[in-house]
């Protein structure tokens, strides 16, 4: 799967990016960058001619309890290259810059990702429910998600917080 | 001059030209369309989230369900994941084996697309000339795994059982046929002069649009994007196997049908290079019973019929995945559906619908 993105071209970002840190450990580290750099960061990975990230290759987050994390792979076709990038969000107020500003093929991921893991892209264009039922208030990939319960009402079909058994 | 008034119509879910239950709200003014919304998650089961309460082998059936059109390549792209976290080493013959299943899946889908298009666009005898081709596949997967579409074949580590005499000599049997299938497709619908005023020159997906929304597979190939992970990534066995990309010029719908079309020799022409040269050895890698991948995430991606699948999948170091992600390409492709009906007539949305070829099961998830 092509090459990952360099330690001296880490070390590089880093220089520029002072919320930018990896694990000098893995073979492939991520980079972990502040949510406020963030868009600035992609803003570089693109347009620099020498890593040209045209391709948002997945976009996706991950509910870790204490803290969410979005998860970015791009990839360069001019040069094989990949990048994992990764921001660490508030549990309590997950937000962050949406991509579509840089790569406009993210719309739908981020709506998705929005639908399922509740977090909230700011500046994106068309941010609503893709996948759930527009009137469904729960999102399903967080790790305390309790089904919902359907129930007609008035002829709606509206969804309910389970009500407790024990 | 009669005064025209913007209206919308839906078509679907329950609408026979959008292959599944796919809305899309059509906005059109008189007979010309000047929006096309797709409305998805009508076939939409959670997988992702039913996967972190599955091990990893349990997985595996569900990636049948995305894209059951071509589940041998879902299979595939998971299994390859699965094994990137776990640093398995698959045995070389398991690898030819899942070259050409996936590439037999790949030729499958491909007349499942034929098929349905030609339907689409009036002439209900291309699907049934489509499907008895696909059904010669459908049997070769009966004899390997017992199951026709489902196949759940490939597993983690290798591939279920070995090929039998049976299945290979079928299989040489069938990529023999492939030329003169192809040549029966050309004179039945590739030089119908219908189909190719429906087809050239509508829908257009110009290469800027294509890369702006991130499409990939045959659909970004007919816009001349030279894009196929299978030669990028040299995933598995491909390295060893010499085939050439189709691409299209224009991007219409009828690049879409070609390229498509000359994918199925491509195929056959790997399918072949794979039954000639294909090792002997075992055909399953020593994989755990309780496999435990080491805590850390992996992201792998193959060339699925319709384009790049990706599952991302984070281990906690336990017998089930933390969270898996998967990229689905008809999911990120139907953003272009906009922009490809915009000034078409509506009857040109139905052959839209069918060139984009999204499978609901993957595109919902």
């Amino acid at each position: 799967m092509g090459t990952y993105f360099s330690k001296e071209k880490l070390d590089l970002l880093k220089a520029q990016f002072d919320t930018a840190e990896y694990d000098a450990e893995q073979a492939e580290p991520a980079i972990y960058i502040g949510k406020e750099q963030l868009l600035d960061l992609m803003k570089v990975l693109r347009e620099t001619p020498t890593y040209a990230f045209d391709r948002m290759s997945c976009l996706t987050a991950v509910d870790y309890k204490e803290y969410y994390e979005m998860v970015y792979c791009l990839y360069s076709r001019r040069y094989d290259l990949w990048v994992t990038v990764k921001v660490k969000l508030d549990h309590d107020n997950p937000e962050v810059e949406s991509m579509t500003q840089i790569w406009e093929g993210t719309n739908f991921e981020e709506r998705e990702t929005y639908d399922l893991m509740g977090i909230k892209f700011l500046n994106h264009p068309d941010l609503r429910r893709i996948l759930l039922p527009d009137n469904y208030e729960a999102h399903p990939l967080q790790k305390d998600f309790v089904p919902l319960e359907p129930r007609v009402e008035g002829g709606v079909l509206t969804w309910h917080k389970p009500k407790n058994l024990s | 001059m009669a005064q025209t008034e913007k209206f919308v119509l839906n078509m679907g879910p329950q609408h026979p030209s959008t292959h599944g239950v796919l809305q899309v709200q059509v906005e059109l003014d008189g007979e010309n369309i000047v929006g096309a919304k797709p409305v998805m998650g009508y076939l939409h089961r959670g997988i992702e989230k039913l996967m972190e309460s599955r091990t990893y082998a349990q997985c595996v059936p569900y990636t049948d369900r995305l894209d059951y059109v071509s589940a041998m390549n879902n299979n595939l792209g998971f299994c390859m994941a699965v094994e990137k976290l776990a640093a398995i080493e698959v045995p070389e013959r398991a690898e030819y084996i899942r070259v050409i299943c996936a590439e037999l899946n790949r030729i499958a889908s491909h007349h499942v697309f034929i098929g349905s298009l030609t339907n689409d666009l009036g002439s209900a005898t291309g699907m049934i000339y489509a499907f008895r081709d696909r059904e010669k596949i459908l049997d070769l997967f009966n004899i390997i795994c017992g199951a026709r579409m489902t196949a759940h074949y490939i597993r983690i580590g290798g591939v279920a059982a070995d090929a039998q005499e049976e299945f290979l000599r079928d299989t040489q049997a069938f990529v023999d046929y492939v030329p003169a299938m192809l040549d029966e497709y050309d004179r039945i619908f590739t030089g119908n002069e219908i189909f190719q005023a429906r087809m050239k020159g509508t829908s257009i997906i110009t290469k800027e649009t294509a890369l702006k929304y991130s499409m990939s597979g045959p659909n970004i190939r007919a816009s001349g994007v030279d894009y196929d992970i299978r030669k990028i990534d040299k995933y598995g066995a491909y390295g060893k196997f010499d085939f050439n990309i189709p691409l299209g010029e224009q991007g219409d719908n009828w690049d879409r049908y070609i390229v498509r079309l000359k994918e199925i020799q491509e195929s056959a022409n790997i399918i072949q290079q794979a039954l000639d040269n294909m090792p002997e050895g075992p055909v399953m890698a020593k994989v755990p019973k309780v496999l435990k991948p080491p805590k850390g995430d992996a992201y792998h991606r193959v060339e699925n019929t319709r384009g790049e699948l990706g599952f991302y999948i984070v281990s906690d170091g336990s017998t089930k995945p933390y969270r898996v992600h998967i990229r689905r390409p008809s999911f990120v492709n139907l953003q272009a559906l906009d922009s490809m009906c915009q000034g078409m007539l509506l009857a040109d949305a139905v052959t839209a619908f069918a060139t984009i070829d999204p499978l609901m099961g993957e595109v919902d998830c």
